[in-house]
């Protein structure tokens, strides 16, 4: 197999298809549509059947893949336009539509337009989530979810100096979860826990834009509302992990009602000159969140005192940030631009909340956290181009970003000494990056272009031990492109060390790629690319073991190999066939097991395990189309899922998916 | 005074001589028929239905430039704007005669692509588009494939947001035309993610329910950014997260080591480590957030328990 992906490799760098259907690339009927009076109409319908058959694990499939059985509409799209331009109601109807009838990817969009008077985009999108989560929480915290999104945009006068937009967003997100919830003190057990997604968030847009002295002035302001109404309760009493805890859990309940609101403003100033161009954007956003929590959980201790605890909880939340950007270039010459780029950025998070917990009726001390986190940005950036020759251009770059972050995380507990530090007094750490970016392009003959660019960066303190710090990223990339056919070749290394006293990080990613395509007639076209991408990462973690403090390294060494190919052939005039192959493999840091050369029975096994993660999932499909009228399509299609780990079985799958449908355009 | 109308007369009979350069885009039809016959599809139609425009903004010669030459010599590229002739320089500036009066634009000129001579017509196919909107030269992902193949190779990874599948598109991140400076990450990368309109993240407009604000906030998610945790084209592990265990990727960042960022009393002295009662021989505590549930903000947890 390994000889095969590195031949298919050679001869075919590689490409990601698309799922195999709906059919693309071979459409059917007339191309120019219908005219019907004043209108020109052209439509066209894909309904089939899709079939879906597994083997090994159904709930990595389902994270993954997620196709089922059932008849779909796979794809439809109508097109009416006007021909002269001057239609009655509109100009233009645009529809499109994806996988309606069950596919766990269903979308669907709409533009209805009348020249100079208004423009109506409409996009929704379904996206069923599955996720079986079996590397978190002992896969305790799975998810089934739909999450359905809707936009809506209205224009109106779209092609006039003033215009107005209109605009509502809805965002739902539903399906049941499983979770885990730890009881009753730190040391306690882990229950699973049932919870009933219910996130909404509805967001409506009002704005307009005006033109005045060459400048557009652009105006909007929204409100943002999200709601999560997700009941909590206990569906069996199983604790996880620590199978010699003598914890019970006889009934939980719990509600957390969250509502926020986040209106803001965004007002931008723009224009576009010969000499000049400038853009400036303001933006403002004060967002409050309100929250409920009421929690009951009565069960034992693990030293088997029964035990009734409830918790009420109630607070508040407000984040009111302000971006703000002035971008301005100058081109005071042919070859030369030069770009300046200013940016303010204040975000300050503010919560207070009141918590209580009883224990067999008797209340515990109520506490009063109070916490503030702000982060102010500022960051400047000046870059230079210079087009030397007409085949030739260099750029550089310098930003200088400073970033102030403060922190008061207090927390009264009445009747207990006041906490140190004072109360409202913030902790604060200051971060300065300093960038440096200077690059070429060449293009020594029209086909063929070549870029590269580097950048150097250096930040005096991090906010993360795996943030960047001193690093360095190298880009380059070369392109040949004819008219039928492009080939392109492209690398990038992106190393960042991040070492202080007692501790170190160091990542180093390093990607290389090829891609190629060739459309040598219109009977025969193959697309196909290639990437390897590398990372390995060193970083120090701290620990206990038994009590016993560990001092240790984390180690991650990824090496992955993607490969596609997919080509197309038109075999006679009625009969369209394309095949395709993705194959991606983790080949890891080349270990025969999981634990490398740390024993199995050691305690640091569990992270000698986690060092590396080799696996291979690979996809071949096929598909035919076969053309049976002028305005009919055929189409049959196999699409097989292979995952497969190196180190386990247990998540593997086959899955064996496929199609047959009939195209109807007219 | 005299010079004043002498300088008039010469720009007004200047005006008229290029005017009369314009042949209006009925005499390019009769050489370019099968452009003209689906031309009335394109939006760039709209500049001749509306028959109000001076003839450098109407159809065909808003784009090719004045076309009497290149019908005196019958036909040719040197005798008009030829876009397959032009540096991508000129076609940019070209197109942005008109284009650049949009917001969703308005950083193209100072965009890594236009550094990078990606212009408009690498992108944008104006009489040949396959796309059903915004003449785009093929459809989504395939036209950002074209070049950007390690986004093809992690798209193809066991999880990974639905691009291939159709469901999410590479604009709903990225804006193809240059974005501002991010709120996040010291407004230094990545470039060209457009942020939401309020500030945050792309992330945050269909993952709601992290945004918040929340009373305890998880602080790297806020200052760095879903990517300290997450690889958001597609990873080969479980949520796109970036190790395949949550254990090392808490620990990695909550070392308790150095002069990092924290909160509270351990501000400045580290990110907080796992206490001693924290025995990563017990399975229970190699996955975090078994018990830290609300990783991305709690209201009611500075530990994010509930």
């Amino acid at each position: 197999m390994k000889t095969l992906i590195l031949l298919l490799g050679s001869v075919f760098p590689a490409i990601a298809q698309p799922p195999v259907a709906p059919t693309t690339n071979a459409p059917v009927g007339s191309p120019n549509g219908d005219n019907v009076e004043n209108y020109n109409i052209s439509q066209s319908f894909e309904l089939g059947y899709r079939f879906a058959t597994l083997g090994g694990d159904q709930d990595m499939y389902r994270a993954t893949i997620n196709y089922t059985d059932g008849v779909r509409l796979l794809s439809s799209s109508l097109f009416v336009q006007s021909r002269d331009g001057h239609g009655t109601w509109f100009d233009q109807i645009v529809l499109n539509t994806q996988g309606l009838g069950g596919d766990p990817y269903e979308s669907a969009n709409l533009r209805i337009e009348k020249n100079r008077w208004y423009r109506y985009e409409m996009l929704w999108r379904e996206n069923a989530f599955f996720d079986p989560a079996l590397a978190v929480a002992f896969g305790e915290h799975l998810e089934n979810t739909t999450r359905t999104l809707q936009d809506h945009d209205l224009t109106l006068f779209p092609q006039s100096r003033i215009k107005f937009f209109l605009g509502y967003s809805r965002n739902v997100d539903t399906g049941p979860q499983l979770s885990t919830v730890q009881l009753f003190d730190s040391t306690g057990n882990t229950y699973p826990v049932f919870a009933n997604v219910h996130d909404q968030q509805n967001e409506y847009r009002l704005g307009g834009e005006a033109m005045f002295l060459g400048f557009r002035l652009n105006v909007l302001h929204a409100w943002v509302d999200f709601k999560e109404d997700t009941p909590t309760g206990i569906i069996s009493t199983p604790e996880l992990g620590n199978t010699t805890g003598l914890g019970t859990l006889t009934s939980f309940t719990r509600a957390e009602p969250y509502h926020s609101t986040s209106p803001y403003w965004r007002v931008a100033l723009f224009r576009d000159n010969k000499l000049w161009a400038v853009n400036g954007r303001f933006t403002y956003v004060d967002a409050v969140g309100g929250y409920v929590q009421n929690e009951l959980a009565s069960g034992g201790t693990e030293f088997g005192n029964l035990v009734t605890q409830q918790v009420l909880a109630f607070g508040n939340a407000r984040r009111p940030a302000l971006a703000t950007n002035l971008n301005v270039s100058f081109f005071p010459a042919s070859k030369i631009t030069i770009t300046n780029q200013t940016t303010y950025n204040d975000s300050r998070t503010v919560g207070d909340a009141v918590y209580s917990q009883y224990l067999m009726g008797q209340p515990a001390m109520p506490i009063l956290p109070f916490t503030f986190l702000g982060i102010r940005d500022f960051a400047n950036s000046t870059n230079l181009e210079y087009r030397v020759r007409k085949w030739w251009a260099v750029h550089a770059g310098y930003q200088y970003s400073d970033r102030r972050i403060a922190v008061i995380d207090n927390q009264e507990n009445f009747g207990a000494p006041a906490p140190a530090p004072p109360a409202n007094q913030p902790f604060t750490q200051v971060n300065t990056l300093n960038v440096g970016t200077l690059g070429f392009r060449l293009r020594p003959w029209k086909p063929l272009s070549i870029l590269a660019d580097a950048e150097i960066g250096r930040n005096s303190q991090p906010y993360t031990p795996i943030s960047d710090r001193n690093y360095q990223v190298l880009r380059a990339r070369a392109d040949y492109h004819q008219k039928s056919f492009r080939v392109g070749l492209n690398a990038r290394t992106d190393y960042n060390t991040d070492s202080i006293t007692l501790t170190s990080f160091a990542s180093r990613s390093r990607n290389y790629g090829a891609d190629f395509s060739w459309t040598p007639s219109q009977r025969f076209s193959i697309d196909a690319s290639y990437s390897k991408l590398h990372l390995d990462t060193l970083g120090g973690i701290f620990f206990f073991i038994n009590q016993a403090p560990v001092n240790a390294t984390s180690l991650y060494v990824s090496n992955i190999h993607a490969a596609n190919v997919g080509a197309r052939f038109a075999l006679s005039k009625r009969l369209d066939f394309y095949a395709g192959y993705t194959h991606t493999q983790d080949l890891g840091d080349g270990r025969s097991n999981p634990f490398g050369t740390t024993p199995a029975t050691s305690p640091l096994a569990v992270f000698a395990a986690a060092q590396t993660f080799p696996l291979r999932f690979l996809s071949p499909q096929a598909r035919l189309s076969v053309q049976l009228g002028r305005q009919v399509r055929w189409n049959v299609g196999y699409q097989y899922y292979g995952y497969a780990e190196q180190f386990s079985s247990l998540q593997d799958f086959r899955g064996n998916t496929g199609y047959s449908s009939l195209l109807w355009s007219f | 005074m005299k010079l004043v109308r002498a300088a008039a007369l010469i720009i007004a009979a200047w005006q008229a001589a290029f005017a009369a350069d314009y042949v209006g885009s009925a005499v390019c039809r009769a050489c370019h028929p099968d452009v003209w016959a689906t031309f009335y599809k394109n939006p760039h139609f709209k500049s001749v239905a509306s028959a109000k425009e001076p003839p450098e903004n109407t159809g065909c010669e808003s784009c090719h430039g004045p076309g009497k030459a290149h019908v005196d010599a019958h036909g040719g590229k040197a005798t008009i704007i030829a876009f397959s002739e032009l540096s991508p320089e000129k076609a940019l500036d070209a197109c942005l005669r008109c284009h650049s009066e949009t917001l969703a634009r308005a950083n193209i000129r100072r965009s890594t692509h236009t550094q990078e001579d990606v212009v408009c017509i690498n992108c944008h196919s104006i009489h040949h588009s396959p796309a059903p909107k915004y003449l785009l030269a093929k459809t989504q992902p395939e036209l950002c494939y074209g070049c950007h193949t390690s986004a093809r190779a992690l798209f193809s990874m066991p999880f990974k947001h639905r691009v291939n599948e159709g469901v999410v598109k590479c604009t709903d991140c990225h804006n193809p035309h240059g974005a501002f400076d991010p709120t996040w990450r010291m407004a230094s990368r990545p470039r060209m993610v457009d942020q939401r309109e309020a500030n945050d993240e792309p992330c945050l407009g269909c993952h709601a329910d992290k945004a918040g604000p929340f009373v305890f906030e998880h602080a790297s998610l806020r200052v760095e950014g879903c990517e300290t945790c997450h690889q958001p084209h597609g990873s080969m592990n479980p949520r796109m997260l970036k190790r395949p265990t949550v254990m090392t990727l808490c620990l990695e960042c909550h070392n308790g080591k150095g002069t990092f960022g924290g909160f509270g009393p351990t501000f400045k002295s580290g990110i907080a480590n796992p206490g001693s009662d924290h025995n990563l021989a017990n399975p229970i505590y190699q996955n975090c957030t078994t018990c830290h549930v609300r990783i991305h903000g709690s209201n009611t947890s500075d530990f994010f328990l509930r």
